[in-house]
């Protein structure tokens, strides 16, 4: 069964559970649970998302109204986040966490509970668990996963999008993972992570994540649309600390500074863009763009640069190389390093003076740079076409989960 | 006309205040009546303490009294450092109603936000600030034009008045009388990098690019003249930087200490080459007055000064470009360059056949070169470049720290900016050191690794032709 030939699975009924979902969200495991979903739908499998009603992941603010919609064939049912007052003690926590203090199991839960918090998908998890051959859980740091795959293990994937970093070295995540029907990894080193943290369950597999593959990049289009001249780099997500953004900028404004580099850097994305003086013209800020901008502008750019030491897949990279373009990502992530490696179609640095070495390499010999980039087209379409991820994912969800949705009802004692 | 210029003024140690002494002497030699409103007791005839609602209410008898008002436009002069948005917007539309009441109203605009969010109540009224002037002058055309965009002020409003349009010469010394005036040697070429210290003047950028420009010490030499214009303790760090490279590097002298009008031209008319490597900045007056003597700037190419820019000067865009118009302007004065030759980097590898692998060594060989160069450390060419392949694994972990650095104190939310700007600045004297004390272990530690690996390495061979000595 394939996405262009599908066998419906008449009654099949499967529910992604991410935290956020929607046009407006930029992330990548909301993106890849966006492009799950519909690849499902696609197969013929009656698909909802229960999500909450939140589009920023700081605030959490309710935006989007509570109740059903529908996003083409996916059904989609959001339920109202609750927020604490003050975070006072969950920002606390963090600190005594990033600081390398062990938190007790008291203080860890605290944390957890110390963020949005929506009661009313959990009881929606309690009551209509049963109608699901599977919920599909994503990530795993987020209290709708954490809270919710408590509901219905058996029946529960998780998609933990896991990074080697505190947070996932506190105990209460370890029943999460050990209890889950199955997981779905999406790289190998996120795979090695998870092995070296965790008891794992015997089905999980590294399926990969699906990119789904434009049918045009009109790049003349886009150029003109945003007035953009010249040459330039890019940068496509949440403009976050997290992130390594602000290292960026002030790679980026170091580099410009010593070799005189023909590039701007294009970003587009959520997140405060406060680029450092010295670099305020050549940052060029598209905020949230559509699809076909965004396909563009991965297709426009001499360069995607990936500075995230925290990544378990890195969809933005398979885009830069799917439209051709040359990846430049930062060698603290193994994930990212590990694709690089792969795919011999990208750069990465392990310092600023490396990242500015990577872009006089794009800026002075472009020709072997665009081999780069055909070197990535031929890696994402040999390893994540939508249509074969997918397959693994369904063959996974049979293999591993119960196929009468409503016989084996479960519920948390 | 009976004119009001509404600025700081003399004896204040300040560049607008300095311009604006200018501009009413000019104004008041074509006739004009003019009396000068400053927000500090000063030279001015009136005084009135800016910064708040009710500083900017008080001009509101003031101009009304005048034909015409002429405002030398700093937003430090109106808003207060770490103002809180509601406090700028509630400024911003007073002013504009203060402007409103004048007759005529000109804004000569010395810096503006252009790259700010300019977004809600707060752009509101700060584009209602601008709209409600007659006329917006800047200084050159790039500020126009980004002044156009992002204020949306029509382009027929605003209008481009060359920064040195009021300057006049204070000095007629040659430059031998300049020389003998600053004790000076008068045989040496000399660079001069004048102005307030900041880190935006990029004065350590001239420090640095006149060593690696290969300047020899007694040939040539770099004169650093400036003082701190705000005890703010990242200025103050920065002339510690520039003390530190002044002490290490033969031919540069740093002058700290504020030097007055006549002083100021004193020092460009002894110099051969004015260079302004700022990192930003919308217009200059030192490239104005350094026009005014006819002597050659070395500018970067920042802001407006690309239109600023006038005779021999030179734009450079980076500090390669800086280090190569140094060494070109020494050549040209019969001064060699002595030091060691750039570093010279192999081509890179090209076309299908090249592997990552091929490109990464590269890439590791340059940057491990450039590392040593910024580092301070002396550069050693090809050896090297053979340290770095060997080393950039052992020293990779540490490397990919990203380097420590206090947040900028900023944010989206309502207040949040002004509540991280008052912590930032109680914190910062205990902060600041901490965080240059974490990078400079962590260089030293990147130091330590490869210095280690290299050493493992240079053994190696040695070891080997030992074993192969048909002597043993």
């Amino acid at each position: 069964m394939t996405a262009s030939d599908p066998t419906p699975r008449t009654g099949a009924r499967i529910a992604f559970v991410p935290p956020r979902y929607g046009e407006g969200v930029v992330g990548g495991a909301e993106a890849v649970i966006r492009e799950t979903a519909h690849g499902f739908a696609a197969l013929g499998w009656q698909v909802d998302v229960l999500t909450t009603c939140a589009r920023d992941h700081f605030t959490w603010a309710n935006e989007y109204p509570a109740g059903e919609s529908r996003d083409g064939a996916i059904a989609i049912r959001r339920f109202p986040t609750v927020v604490p007052r003050s975070r006072a003690d969950r920002a606390r926590y963090e600190g005594m966490m990033l600081s390398g203090d062990t938190l007790t199991l008291e203080e860890q839960q605290r944390w957890v509970n110390g963020d949005l918090r929506v009661p009313e998908l959990f009881h929606h998890i309690l009551d209509h668990a049963g109608d699901y051959s599977a919920l599909v859980f994503a990530p795993y740091l987020f209290w709708t996963t954490f809270a919710c795959t408590q509901v219905a293990p058996m029946r529960t994937i998780l998609m933990p999008c896991l990074h080697d970093e505190p947070y996932a070295s506190l105990d209460i995540f370890r029943p999460m993972f050990s209890g889950a029907a199955g997981i779905w990894f999406l790289s190998e080193p996120e795979h090695e992570t998870a092995h070296r943290l965790f008891a794992l369950p015997d089905n999980h597999r590294v399926v990969g994540a699906g990119v789904r593959i434009p049918a045009r990049y009109d790049v003349e289009g886009f150029r003109s649309r945003h007035d953009i001249d010249g040459r330039f780099v890019l940068f496509a997500g949440r403009r976050e600390t997290g992130k390594g953004w602000d290292d960026l900028l002030n790679a980026f404004a170091a580099a410009l500074q010593r070799h005189g580099l023909p590039f701007s850097l294009v970003t587009m994305g959520t997140g405060h863009v406060s680029p450092p003086a010295a670099i305020r013209d050549r940052v060029v800020d598209l905020g949230f763009v559509g699809e076909a901008d965004r396909d563009a502008a991965f297709a426009a750019a001499d360069a995607y640069i990936q500075p995230s030491a925290y990544e378990s897949f890195s969809r933005t990279m398979m885009e830069a190389w799917l439209a051709g373009t040359p990846v430049i990502a930062n060698g603290a992530s193994d994930v990212v390093r590990w694709h690089c490696e792969r795919s011999g179609a990208g750069l990465t640095y392990d310092d600023e003076y490396e990242l500015a070495q990577c872009l006089r390499f794009v800026a002075e010999a472009p020709d072997a740079a665009a081999c780069f980039g055909e070197r990535g087209r031929e890696y994402v379409l040999t390893n994540y076409a939508p249509e074969s991820v997918l397959r693994a994912q369904e063959a996974s969800v049979r293999e591993w989960l119960p196929s009468d949705p409503g016989g084996d009802s479960e519920a948390i004692a | 006309m009976r004119i009001l210029v509404i600025a700081p003024y003399a004896p204040m140690r300040d560049g607008i205040a300095a311009y604006t002494v200018q501009t009413v002497a000019r104004l008041r030699a074509a006739g004009h009546d003019v009396e000068v409103l400053s927000p500090f007791p000063s030279a001015a005839h009136h005084h009135v303490e800016l910064g708040s609602v009710r500083g900017a209410l008080r001009l509101l008898p003031y101009v009304r009294r005048y034909d015409s008002v002429l405002v030398q436009y700093h937003p430090d002069v109106f808003f207060k450092p770490g103002v809180r948005v509601f406090e700028r917007e509630r400024i911003a539309a007073a002013l504009a109603l203060v402007w409103r009441a004048a007759r005529h109203v000109e804004l000569r605009v010395h810096e503006a936000d252009y790259a700010g969010k300019h977004t809600g109540l707060d752009s509101m009224a700060t584009r209602a600030m601008w709209r409600a002037a007659s006329r917006i002058v800047v200084h050159t055309r790039t500020e126009r034009k980004a002044f156009h965009e992002t204020y949306g002020l029509p382009l027929g409003r605003i209008t481009v008045v060359r920064h040195g349009g009021d300057f006049a010469m204070r000095t007629d010394m040659s430059r031998a009388e300049a020389r003998r005036r600053l004790h000076l040697p008068e045989h040496e070429v000399m660079f001069l990098s004048i102005g307030f210290i900041q880190p935006h003047k990029g004065f350590d950028r001239s420090i640095r690019a006149f060593a690696d420009a290969g300047a020899v010490a007694g040939q040539a030499r770099l004169d650093i003249v400036g003082s701190v214009r705000v005890e703010e303790p990242q200025y103050v760090a920065h002339l510690d930087e520039l003390r530190s490279l002044a002490a290490a590097i033969p031919g540069v002298h740093l002058h700290v200490g504020f030097a007055g009008d006549d002083e100021f031209d004193t020092w460009i008319v002894a110099s051969d080459c004015v260079v302004l490597p700022y990192r930003y900045i919308w217009s200059s007056s030192v490239l104005e007055r350094a026009a005014l003597y006819e002597r050659p700037v070395i500018a970067a190419r920042v802001g407006g000064l690309q239109d600023q820019v006038r005779g021999d000067s030179v734009l450079v865009s980076s500090d390669d470009e800086l280090i190569t118009a140094m060494r070109q302007f020494l050549a040209a004065r019969g001064v060699s360059a002595g030091g060691p030759p750039p570093p010279s980097a192999s081509p890179w590898p090209l076309g299908q056949t090249a592997t990552r692998a091929d490109v990464e060594r590269e890439i590791a060989a340059r940057a491990a070169v450039e590392r040593e160069l910024i580092g301070g450390a002396p550069a050693t060419g090809v050896a090297a470049v053979g340290r770095a392949r060997d080393a950039r694994a052992a020293s990779a972990a540490v490397r990919r720290l990203p380097r420590l650095h206090v947040a900028a104190p900023d944010s989206p939310r309502p207040g949040a900016t002004f509540l991280k700007t008052v912590i930032r600045r109680l914190t910062q004297w205990e902060l600041d050191p901490i965080v240059r004390q974490v990078n400079a272990l962590q260089r030293a530690t990147v130091e330590s690794l490869e210095r280690s690996a290299q050493a493992q390495q240079d053994d190696q061979p040695a070891a080997t032709s030992r074993t192969l000595s048909p002597d043993e």
